[in-house]
């Protein structure tokens, strides 16, 4: 799927993700992203909720990291891809961690499952002490 | 002088062995123009009272530019940075130690509050000052006086760049720190009648805004002995789990506290974006509008909205 998202069109974004107001830019280019792919209403809200979550597991479980936002296009239909990727320890049980409510963090334990929700497609690779890339894509309706 | 060079050091930061590199670069300069200078060092040493009077005497023509000339003691540290400065000028090492130098007096600039006009101005009387020179140096050989000149120039866009990036990341740090203040005047806790407060809040919601909002309304709660409190959430465009949970944390800490939160203008995109997640919002007492949310609040506190024909009166139930 990575691979696929690197087909992506003009219109690529990094964004460093180094302290909590990247978090908020993130999700603010997202957003725009969003607009300029042809997505609108509730959808743009999803993802921008979606990119907050991946980007504050950056900053809690990582340190540091990046975001990379794209435009797509697949058999003439337009949408959004967000790629999410750090070098912190990585996840040792990625099924777990994507349970509801699983959390090393004490928080909510929402966020990966919940961007999982809230996005078309979803995938998630790590290796322990290499990190963490969050692959995830919303297309236009 | 302790806080000037704090802030020349918080620069520093900022020009590291690459940097000053990248900016030798950015203005080609190259070994030949080292070679020009050097040619024209002793002339320029001999006239350095001179250059300095043309870069502070276009300054004193400026009230703007009071800041600088009221103080005394950093009136005359301007002044030997600057001779320094021109004595490194024709120095020929163009390295961090002179990066350095050229920091120091941009900091002192920024500590007086030089207009970068003004600055740019007074700069430009020095080059000319020292121009002018390198021409009548070689009389009837134009084009050498120009070629040392566009070299010595090199330098003077080197210094440039430098102290401009000192007075923007001066300038940045001054509007972050307004923004700070923003964010603290931007969640307002109103009280609007006894046991009553609302708190709208606008624009992004970051968990560092959280933290203070949370702060903010506990204190308020006991400030004003609140029994309900409004908190309209219009305009807030996103919410994720962790700042969802860190509100209903706080809901229920005021609840603690003997006051019943009301959420109103809650984003029907938000909400779709919060039961999407998977947050529990069913403790959340949550009311479409802020009218709504008021109505609901006077029916907390016991009082009873009744429309009569000439205003909307309130007046208690019992
Ligand atoms: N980028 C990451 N690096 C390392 N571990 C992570 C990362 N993202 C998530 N995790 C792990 O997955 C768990 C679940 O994440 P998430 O669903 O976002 O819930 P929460 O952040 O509330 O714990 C985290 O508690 C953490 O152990
Ligand atoms: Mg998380």
């Amino acid at each position: 799927m990575v691979d696929e998202a690197r087909e992506g069109l003009e219109g690529e974004l990094l964004v460093p993700i180094e302290r909590d107001p990247d978090v908020v830019t993130a999700r603010q280019k997202g957003r725009e992203m969003a607009v300029e792919a042809g997505l609108s209403g509730s959808d743009l809200t999803l993802i921008a909720t979606a990119i907050s979550e991946v980007a504050r597991n950056i900053l809690v479980y990582a340190g540091h990291g990046e975001i990379i936002l794209r435009q797509l296009e697949r058999n003439g239909r337009r949408g959004v891809c967000v790629i999410a990727r750090d070098e912190g320890p990585g996840i040792q049980d990625i099924p777990l961690a994507m349970q509801d409510g699983y959390s090393t963090g004490r928080s909510l334990g929402l966020g990966l499952p919940g961007a999982k929700r809230l996005m078309d497609d979803f995938e998630i690779v790590s290796e322990v002490g290499k990190g963490v890339t969050v692959t995830m894509m919303k297309w236009r309706r | 002088m302790a806080d000037d060079y704090a802030r020349a050091e918080r620069h520093l930061r900022d020009v590291a062995e690459y940097d000053v590199e990248r900016r030798r670069r950015y203005v080609d300069l190259q070994p030949i123009d080292i070679a020009q200078i050097g040619e024209l060092r002793e002339a320029i040493l001999n006239h350095l009272d001179a250059h300095v009077e043309a870069f502070f005497g276009y300054l004193a023509q400026y009230p703007e530019a009071s800041g600088l000339f009221s103080r005394r003691n950093l009136l005359e540290d301007a002044r030997r940075l600057k001779r320094e400065h021109l004595i490194a000028m024709v120095g020929g090492e163009y390295g961090r130690p002179y990066v350095e130098q050229r920091v120091a007096l941009g900091a002192l600039y920024s500590k007086v509050r030089l207009d970068i006009r003004l600055f740019l101005g007074a700069f430009q009387a020095l080059s000319r000052s020292i121009v002018n020179q390198i021409m009548a140096l070689s009389p009837g050989d134009g084009p050498k006086g120009f070629q040392r000149s566009e070299s010595l120039m090199k330098i003077v866009f080197f210094d440039i760049g430098i102290i401009m990036d000192v007075l923007i990341a001066d300038r940045e740090q001054t509007i972050t720190l307004q923004q700070e203040a923003i964010r603290e005047l931007s969640t307002p806790t109103l009280q609007v009648r006894d046991r009553l407060l609302i708190m709208p809040i606008i624009g992004v919601l970051d968990t560092h805004r959280a933290r203070q909002l949370t702060e903010g309304l506990l204190n308020a709660i006991r400030a004003n002995r609140a029994k309900v409190v409004v908190m309209d959430v219009t305009g807030v465009a996103t919410v994720d789990s962790k700042v969802a949970n860190h509100l209903l944390q706080t809901i229920a800490a005021a609840g603690l506290m003997g006051a019943e939160v009301i959420v109103t203008g809650l984003s029907a995109e938000v909400a779709q974006s919060l039961v999407t997640l998977g947050v529990d919002l069913t403790k959340l007492n949550a009311v479409g509008d802020l009218q709504g949310g008021l109505e609901e609040a006077e029916r907390l506190l016991g009082y009873e909205v009744v429309k009569t024909r000439v205003q909307v009166a309130r007046r208690p139930l019992d």
